[in-house]
C-alpha cells in the first residue's frame, strides 16, 4: 500500500504479523493484513450485480418499473367476481334462514358492519337496524341491494367490491334478523315505516 | 524534542456520560409506554401530551438524539483528546457543546408534547430548535477541528476521521433538510413539497442512521476496541478502503425508504444498488473490529466490555446486511410499512448503538475514577439480560411483519381481499406485540442494572477531572507529500485538506439524485385536477401534522393489487405538489389515508363516523388501537394564523390567487358550517369553529383530486 520505515520491524508476538512503524496512537498499533479475499469478492459481486441492475432497469429497459409490474399483476388477475349481482337485482329473492348462513353472515357484520351501525345494529354513524323503519326499503332484496351497490354520498359504500355475491346475502340475511331486537341506546328511527 | 505536559479534560466526558445514562433510561421508558399502548390503548391517557402520535418521536429523537447523541459525544471527547495527545480546543466550547445539547433535548421533548413538529421523521424540530441543534452542532465541529489542529501527533488516526465525516455530514444534512419558511415561532413549512420533500427527508433521514448511528460509532470501535481488548487493528488497509467507500456509497442509498411510491424510477434503482453495494464497505468496519480481536478470544469470556463490544459489532454486521436485503424491491414490498422496519432499527439502535456505549461506559468511568468496575457479575447479568431483551424484542416484529404482510396481500378465490378490514391484521399482531414490550422489558432492566454498577463504581472511585500527559510537541512537517509518502499517508496528517475531500465525497451522490428533481420536469409529472388546499384544509392538515398522524398512517398506495384494491388509485408524483411537507409516513399501524374522501372508494367514510371515531375510537369497534382525539371536539380552531398560512404557502409557489389571504377565513368560514351542518342532519351538535372541523375536512379531501383526474389507471381497477 505504501513505503513504510522497514529499519526496526516490530511483529505482533501472538500473530507473527508486522507492525506498522509509526503507527502508534494513543499505544494503538495498526497491523496492515490484506483485504480479506472473500470480503474483496463480495464487493466486487455487488457493484457487477448493480451495473445490470441499472442497465436492465434504466438503460435498455427490459425489466418492468413499478407501473407495469401493477398492469400486470391486474392482467394476471383478471376481471374481479366483483359487480355481477349491481346489473339486474332479483326482487323474488327470500333471505337465507339456515344457521350455518346466519353465523357467516354474522362474522361479516362483526368485521364491516358494526364499525358504523354499532355491534347489536342500532345504530350510531348508519342507521338503526333493529326498529321498524327504513330509509331505503325493508324488504330483503333492498337490503341486498343497498348493500352491493351502497349509497356513498351518504356514507354507506358499496360492498361489491368487498364481499361476493353469497357473503353479501348472507350479512344481508343476518341484518334481517335484527328487527325487533330491541337493544340499548337505539338511534332515532330514520326513513319510513316498514309494512 | 522535549515533552510537554498537558491535562485531559474529564469533567466533560463525565458530564457527557450521566446524561448519556440520564436519557438513556427516560427515552427506553417511553419506548416501552409505547409499545404498551398497542395493546392497552387507554395508556394514551385521553390527553393529548401522552398519545402516540406525540410521544413517538419523543422517544425517537430521545434515543437517538439524546442517549446516543451524548454516548457518541463521551466517547469522542475521551478519544479525541487522547488521539491527539491535547486537551480539548477550548473548555468553553466543550461546555457550550454540553449544556446546548441537553437544553436541545429538554425543548425536543417539551415541544414534541405539544404538538410542535414539522413532521418529518426524526427531523421533527421546529426552526427556533433546528438554529440552535445547527449552532451547537459547529461548536462541536469547531472545537474538534481545534483540537485536532493542535494535536501533538503527526498523523489522525481511522477513528478521527469517522469523527471529522461525521461532523460535516450531519452539519450538510441538518442544514438542507432543515430548510423552511416560518409561519410563526412554532410552526413552519418546509421550502420542499410533496416528492421533492420525501427524497430530501430520507436522503436526511437515512444519512442520520449512517453519519449519527453508524460512522461515529465505527470511530469509537476503533479507538475503544483495539484499547480494551489491547491488541493491535487487523488491516490499516481495510480501513482506509472500508471508510472512504462506506462514506461515499452511504449518502446515495436514501431512496430505499421510498421504493414503490411516487418518487421517479431511477431514483429508486440508484436507491436499490447503493444500498447492496454498501454491504461490503459496512461489514469492513465489522471485520476489522472482529479480526482485531484474533489472539483475545478468551478475553472476550471474562471481560464484560469486550463483551458486549463483540455482540454490539456482530448486530452492526446483521443489521446491515439486513437493510440491503431490505432495500431489494422484492423484499420492500413486505417489510416497508410493517413491524419489519422497526425491528430492523432496534437491532441497530439496541445491539449497535446500546451496546456500544455501554462498552464505553464500562470502559472509560472506571478509568476517570481510578477505580475497577464495582461489579463484574451485574455486568456480566446486565449483558445477557440485554441479549435476550434483543431477541424478544425483534424476533416476534419479524414474525408479526411478515404475518401482516401476507394477510395484507391474501384474495380469496373470488378476486376479493381476504382480509378487507384492515383492523384484523393488526389484532392478529397483538400477541407479537405484548410479546415485543417483555422484550424491550428485559432490556431495560438491564440498562437499570447498568446504571447501578456504575453509579456504585463512582461512589467507589475518586474522579480525576484532570488527567496529566506529557507528549513532544509536533514538528513542523512540510506540507508537500515527503518521498515514499502514500497519498493517504500525507492527507492523515493534513486534517483540514481530510475534511475537504470527505465533504466532497458525500455531496456527489445527494446532488445526484436530488437536483434532477428540480431541474427535469418529467419526473413530477403535473395532474391538473390537483388544486391546493382550502383554507379550511389547510389548518386541518396543520392539526394532522401537530399529532403525528404519520407516525401510523401512510398516505401513499403503494402499485400492488392487494393496495389498489384496499384503497384505491396508486400514488402519483403529482398529487403532493402542494403537501409542504409530504405525509407519506412509514409504518402503517393503521390504513392508509391518502384516499379516504373518495366518496366512491373502498375507503370512505361518512363525516359522522370521523366526528364519532376522533371521539371514541372503540366505541366503533373494540378492537381499535387508536388513540381518542376529543380534544379536537373541544378546542377551537385557531384561524388567526390563516392568512400568513396562505401568504407563506404563495410565497413557496403554491398558487391561491392573489390577495387570497384576506378572504381565506370567508370561505374558511363557509366550508365550516356545511361541515357543522351536515354534522347537524345526523344529530350531532357542533360549532364550526372546532378543530375537528377542519380536520375532518382535510380527510374528506384525501385522494379526491387524483381520482377525479380520470386517469387511465383508475377505469383499469374499477370497470
Amino acid at each position: 500500500m505504501e513505503m513504510h520505515d522497514h529499519k526496526n520491524i516490530e511483529k505482533d508476538e501472538l500473530t507473527g504479523d508486522k507492525l506498522l512503524s509509526g503507527h502508534d496512537y494513543d499505544n494503538i498499533k495498526e497491523l496492515d493484513n490484506n483485504l480479506p479475499k472473500w470480503w474483496v469478492w463480495l464487493f466486487i459481486i455487488t457493484i457487477v450485480w448493480s451495473v445490470v441492475y441499472i442497465f436492465v432497469f434504466d438503460v435498455i429497459k427490459v425489466a418492468p418499473y413499478q407501473q407495469k409490474e401493477w398492469e400486470n399483476e391486474i392482467a394476471a388477475a383478471g376481471v374481479p367476481a366483483q359487480g355481477q349481482i349491481s346489473a339486474a337485482i332479483d326482487t323474488t329473492i327470500i333471505a337465507l334462514t339456515d344457521q350455518a348462513s346466519l353465523d357467516e353472515g354474522k362474522a361479516i357484520w362483526q368485521k364491516q358492519c358494526k364499525v358504523c351501525h354499532l355491534e347489536g345494529g342500532q345504530g350510531l354513524v348508519g342507521p338503526n337496524l333493529t326498529d321498524n323503519y327504513s330509509i331505503h326499503g325493508c324488504e330483503y332484496w333492498k337490503v341486498v341491494k343497498v348493500i352491493t351497490i351502497g349509497v356513498p354520498e351518504k356514507g354507506m359504500i358499496s360492498w361489491k367490491t368487498q364481499l361476493n355475491d353469497a357473503d353479501i346475502k348472507k350479512v344481508a340475511s343476518f341484518t334481517m334478523t335484527l328487527r325487533g331486537t330491541n337493544p340499548p341506546n337505539p338511534k332515532a328511527p330514520q326513513g319510513d315505516p316498514c309494512k | 524534542m522535549e515533552n510537554q505536559i498537558f491535562y485531559y479534560d474529564n469533567k466533560i466526558v463525565k458530564n457527557f456520560a450521566y446524561a448519556t445514562l440520564f436519557w438513556g433510561v427516560i427515552g427506553m421508558v417511553v419506548g416501552l409506554l409505547l409499545a404498551l399502548q398497542f395493546i392497552w390503548p387507554a395508556l394514551s391517557f385521553g390527553i393529548p401530551y401522552t398519545t402516540f402520535g406525540r410521544i413517538r418521536p419523543i422517544h425517537t429523537n430521545a434515543v437517538i438524539f439524546a442517549f446516543v447523541g451524548n454516548g457518541m459525544f463521551t466517547g469522542i471527547y475521551y478519544s479525541l483528546q487522547r488521539l491527539c495527545k491535547a486537551r480539548m480546543f477550548s473548555d468553553l466550547l466543550s461546555k457550550i457543546n454540553f449544556w446546548g445539547w441537553q437544553l436541545i433535548i429538554v425543548f425536543a421533548a417539551l415541544t414534541f408534547a405539544c404538538g410542535i413538529t414539522t413532521g418529518k421523521e426524526y427531523a421533527e424540530l421546529e426552526w427556533p430548535i433546528d438554529i440552535l441543534v445547527a449552532v451547537i452542532w459547529i461548536v462541536f465541529g469547531w472545537n474538534m477541528i481545534g483540537t485536532i489542529i493542535k494535536r501533538r501527533t503527526q498523523h489522525i488516526y481511522v477513528a478521527i476521521w469517522f469523527y471529522i465525516a461525521t461532523f460535516v455530514t450531519i452539519a450538510v444534512l441538518h442544514v438542507t433538510n432543515s430548510l423552511a419558511i416560518p409561519v410563526g415561532l412554532f410552526k413552519s413549512y418546509p421550502i420542499y413539497a410533496g416528492v421533492q420533500d420525501a427524497l430530501v427527508q430520507w436522503w436526511y433521514g437515512h444519512n442520520a442512521v449512517a453519519f449519527f448511528l453508524t460512522t461515529p460509532f465505527l470511530g469509537l470501535m476503533y479507538y475503544f476496541l483495539p484499547k480494551a481488548a489491547n491488541r493491535p487493528v487487523y488491516s490499516y488497509r481495510l480501513s482506509i478502503v472500508h471508510f472512504w467507500a462506506l462514506i461515499f456509497l452511504y449518502i446515495w442509498a436514501g431512496p430505499h425508504h421510498l421504493l414503490y411510491s411516487a418518487l421517479p424510477g431511477w431514483a429508486q434503482s440508484l436507491g436499490v444498488v447503493f444500498s447492496v453495494m454498501l454491504i461490503a464497505p459496512s461489514w469492513g468496519g465489522m471485520v476489522n473490529g472482529l479480526l482485531t480481536l484474533r489472539g483475545a478470544w478468551d478475553r472476550v469470556r471474562e471481560d464484560p466490555v469486550l463483551k458486549f463490544m463483540v455482540v454490539a459489532v456482530t448486530a452492526y454486521g446483521m443489521s446491515t446486511f439486513e437493510g440491503p436485503m431490505m432495500s431489494t424491491k422484492t423484499v420492500n414490498a413486505i417489510s416497508h410499512f410493517t413491524d419489519w422496519t422497526v425491528g430492523h432499527a432496534h437491532i441497530g439502535a439496541l445491539g449497535w448503538n446500546g451496546f456500544l456505549t455501554f462498552a464505553v461506559l464500562y470502559y472509560l468511568i472506571p478509568r476517570i475514577f481510578q477505580t475497577q468496575l464495582y461489579s463484574r457479575k451485574v455486568a456480566n447479568l446486565h449483558f445477557w439480560i440485554g441479549t435476550l431483551g434483543i431477541i424478544f424484542y425483534a424476533v416476534p416484529l419479524y414474525w408479526g411483519a411478515i404475518t401482516q404482510a401476507s394477510m395484507w396481500k391474501e384474495f380469496t378465490a373470488d378476486g376479493f381481499l381476504k382480509y378487507p378490514n384492515f383492523l384484523e391484521t393488526v389484532t392478529q399482531l397483538k400477541p407479537m406485540y405484548a410479546a415485543r414490550a417483555i422484550g424491550g422489558s428485559l432490556y431495560i432492566v438491564g440498562i437499570i442494572l447498568g446504571v447501578y454498577n456504575l453509579v456504585l463504581t463512582i461512589k467507589a472511585g475518586k474522579f480525576l477531572p484532570e488527567e496529566g500527559a506529557s507528549a513532544p510537541a509536533l514538528a513542523k512537517a512540510a506540507g508537500k507529500r515527503g518521498s515514499g509518502e502514500g497519498i493517504h499517508r500525507w492527507l492523515e496528517r493534513r486534517p483540514v485538506q481530510f475534511s475537504i475531500v470527505a465533504l466532497l465525497a458525500i455531496l456527489i451522490g445527494g446532488i445526484i439524485e436530488i437536483v434532477p428533481l428540480y431541474l427535469i420536469k418529467t419526473n413530477i409529472p403535473t395532474i391538473a385536477s390537483v388544486k391546493p388546499y382550502t383554507p379550511l384544509e389547510l389548518q386541518g392538515r396543520d392539526i394532522y401534522v401537530r399529532e403525528g398522524c404519520y407516525t401510523c398512517h401512510s398516505q401513499q398506495v403503494r402499485p400492488f393489487r392487494s393496495e389498489t384494491e384496499r384503497y384505491g388509485e396508486y400514488a402519483k408524483a403529482g398529487e403532493y405538489v402542494y403537501d409542504h411537507p409530504f405525509q407519506w409516513g412509514s409504518k402503517r399501524n393503521g390504513p392508509d389515508l391518502s384516499r379516504e374522501g373518495v366518496v366512491n372508494g373502498p375507503q370512505y367514510r361518512p363525516n359522522s363516523w370521523h366526528y364519532n371515531h376522533m371521539m371514541d375510537p372503540q366505541r366503533l369497534n373494540q378492537q381499535s388501537i387508536m388513540p381518542a382525539y376529543s380534544w379536537l371536539i373541544s378546542d377551537d380552531l385557531n384561524i388567526t394564523n390563516t392568512a400568513k398560512k396562505i401568504r407563506v404557502m404563495q410565497f413557496l409557489g403554491v398558487p391561491y390567487p392573489p390577495a387570497y389571504d384576506s378572504k381565506a377565513n370567508d370561505d374558511l368560514m363557509v366550508q365550516a358550517t356545511g361541515i357543522a351542518n351536515d354534522l347537524k342532519s345526523q344529530g350531532i351538535q357542533v360549532e364550526p369553529g372546532k378543530e375537528i372541523i377542519a380536520m375532518i375536512a382535510y380527510l374528506q379531501r384525501l385522494g379526491k383530486d387524483v381520482h377525479s383526474a380520470n386517469l387511465p389507471t383508475a377505469s383499469v381497477i374499477r370497470k
